[in-house]
């Protein structure tokens, strides 16, 4: 019984409840996003690199959207920040490793 | 002799937290999965760019974009959902998964449309257009296929484990006090989100 009623007070401590405005919020920002890239894209065709670059910038914006809110990773305990960092640091690693294996061959 | 030790968990072998835990864990793989296939993407992107470009421009643009709002839309819903079942409101809940089920439907339905239109043309891996193509080209289209491939599969598995999570609603073994198997179906959700996120201005916005 102890053990049952501690279980259940830490979960109402760590337990957030998103508010639907806050989601609604969220998709609106994701939305605006998404009709940004499209009309970077079509109206800023010589800029080519430059594009590639905006593009990836607003997608990584979309996505940490998507995680810190619709994941509620702004909420969850600071161990799921850290791992996230830690999955992103070895994605890194193995993109400069690909990038130094094809610039040396 | 008697035995005064007695688990923990007695009675109940459920566990919010290493439930979520678990889930994350999951996702990070899949993270990684899709990050191997963006390296290659990158790597032949780079090796060609020209011919990425061309053959990006047989892909439609508004398909692509409306398939964007859809997987954000339902993105939303099930976020909602979760907030509509920690609130004990569990008739909205539900429908609000399966309006997230729905907006999956619609888009596997699009994706159909659009590969169609690339199988009529005899751009899938194999065919004689696809075959008489220049190898950069060749590699956008491999590429493209196998990974909007594997994304729309984990929209099907998606879909399917939201409409499992849907009947463990209708009978209580989710609920205001056990909502694990939404949680992580939302956040499995929003990883296909994630992942459509990167996929659509690589494939359909190269410029």
């Amino acid at each position: 019984m102890d053990h049952k009623e501690k279980n259940t007070e830490q979960l109402q401590e760590q337990e957030h409840i998103s508010s639907y405005k806050e989601h609604f919020g969220t998709w609106a920002a994701l939305i605006l996003l998404t009709l940004m890239t499209v009309f970077v894209s079509a109206f800023g065709a010589d800029l080519s690199t430059l594009t590639v670059a905006t593009a990836m910038l607003i997608a990584t914006v979309k996505a940490l959207a998507v995680a810190l809110y619709f994941m509620h990773l702004k909420y969850e305990a600071k161990i799921y920040r850290a791992w996230l960092i830690v999955v992103m640091a070895l994605f890194v690693f193995f993109l400069f490793m690909v990038i130094l294996d094809y610039l040396t061959r | 002799m008697e035995h005064a030790f007695v688990l923990p968990n007695s009675g109940h072998n459920w566990d919010a937290k290493s439930s979520k835990m678990g889930m994350w864990l999951f996702l990070f793989t899949e993270l990684l999965l899709f990050g191997g296939l963006f390296l290659v993407y990158m790597v032949y992107r780079a090796l060609n760019p020209d011919a990425f470009l061309i053959a990006s421009f047989e892909l439609n643009v508004y398909m692509g974009t409306v398939n964007t709002l859809v997987l954000l839309t339902s993105s939303m819903t099930i976020a909602m959902a979760i907030t509509a079942l920690q609130k004990g409101n569990v008739k909205l809940a539900i429908t609000l998964s399966w309006l997230t089920i729905l907006a999956a439907i619609a888009f596997l339905v699009i994706k159909y449309f659009e590969w169609g239109s690339k199988f009529e043309h005899g751009l899938f891996p194999g065919m004689d257009h696809y075959d008489s193509l220049p190898l950069g080209e060749r590699l956008y289209f491999y590429l493209y296929f196998f990974m909007t491939g594997l994304h729309a599969l984990h929209v099907i598995v998606g879909g399917i484990f939201i409409g499992v999570v849907i009947y463990f609603m209708r009978t209580g073994h989710v609920n205001k006090d056990k909502i694990s198997l939404l949680e992580n179906s939302g956040l499995y959700w929003h990883l296909v989100d994630l992942i459509w996120i990167y996929l659509f201005p690589l494939f359909y916005l190269i410029h």
